[in-house]
């Protein structure tokens, strides 16, 4: 295989997909992501580990949005060297919802369960890039294609 | 989910399929009941499930906790290939004992009374 980066980066496509910031949606945009990423050349823990980070960036954001009305935008560019997916939402900085009586028990368990979500992300994928703006909230997270 | 009862104070939890942040909730209200009705030993068998999340891993290891403080354990059973990675790459395998069979867990955990 040939690595050259004029010819790899030369056509990308993107898929674009609008869900409500909700719990019962998550699973949708994990079934979205399952097709896309299936459509690089990765293995099958590979497509299950990105389709594992889009899941936690999308709860991400229902667990901050709490009972608001909010959407998660997610804009998955693929190309031959990489899949990069875009995790938006339009939450505002400084709402976060009344932490739970779970969240509670894991901070004394010494686990913080945001903490774990952004772990996982941080080893599911190559690169994970988190900005909060006023408006909202995006996460890009990219995965190479193998060599 | 689905659940068994081989002693007074023991239940073993059948939960299957996805675990994340819309089925979680119901997962967190069984344990929640579990602890309340005296359960000590809780034996979750994961082998039917096909996804879990940081939510799902959330609410086990908020189960563990209830249980611990009251003199008991929650250990899971059977997790899949996929499922055991999590608790790998999480570090959270050396927070709970997981076990590969329900008779293994029972077996260590003394919850057959």
């Amino acid at each position: 295989m040939t690595d050259s980066p004029t010819e790899t980066v030369s056509h990308s496509e993107s898929v674009q997909l609008i869900i409500p910031c909700r719990p019962e949606y998550v699973g949708v945009a994990r079934l979205a992501i399952l097709g896309i990423a299936s459509r690089m050349p990765f293995s099958y823990d590979e497509v299950e580990d990105v389709r594992l980070a889009v899941g936690e960036a999308c709860t991400h954001a229902v667990e901050r949005a709490g009972s608001a009305a909010a959407t998660i935008r997610i804009v998955s560019t693929i190309n031959s060297h990489a899949l990069k997916i875009e995790v938006s939402d339009d939450i505002p900085a400084g709402s976060i919802a009344v932490p739970s009586e779970e969240s509670r028990l894991l901070e004394e368990t010494g686990v913080d369960q945001q903490g774990l979500g952004a772990l996982l992300m941080e080893i599911l994928v190559d690169d994970v890039t988190v900005e909060t703006t006023a408006t909202g909230t995006h996460v890009v997270l990219t995965k190479y294609a193998p060599d | 989910m689905n659940s068994r009862n081989p002693s007074e104070t023991t239940c073993i939890l059948d939960i299957a399929g996805e675990v994340d942040v819309y089925t979680s909730p119901q997962l967190k209200h069984d344990l929640v009941q579990m602890a309340e009705r005296g359960v000590k030993q809780v034996i979750v068998n994961l082998s039917q499930v096909e996804y879990l999340d940081s939510t799902g891993l959330g609410v086990l290891i908020g189960g563990l906790k209830r249980m611990r403080e009251a003199g008991g354990n929650l250990t899971l059973v059977g997790p899949g290939m996929r499922i055991q990675r999590i608790f790998e790459i999480t570090g959270l395998n050396k927070i709970f004992e997981i076990y590969a069979t329900e008779e293994e867990s029972l077996a260590k955990e003394g919850g057959a009374e």
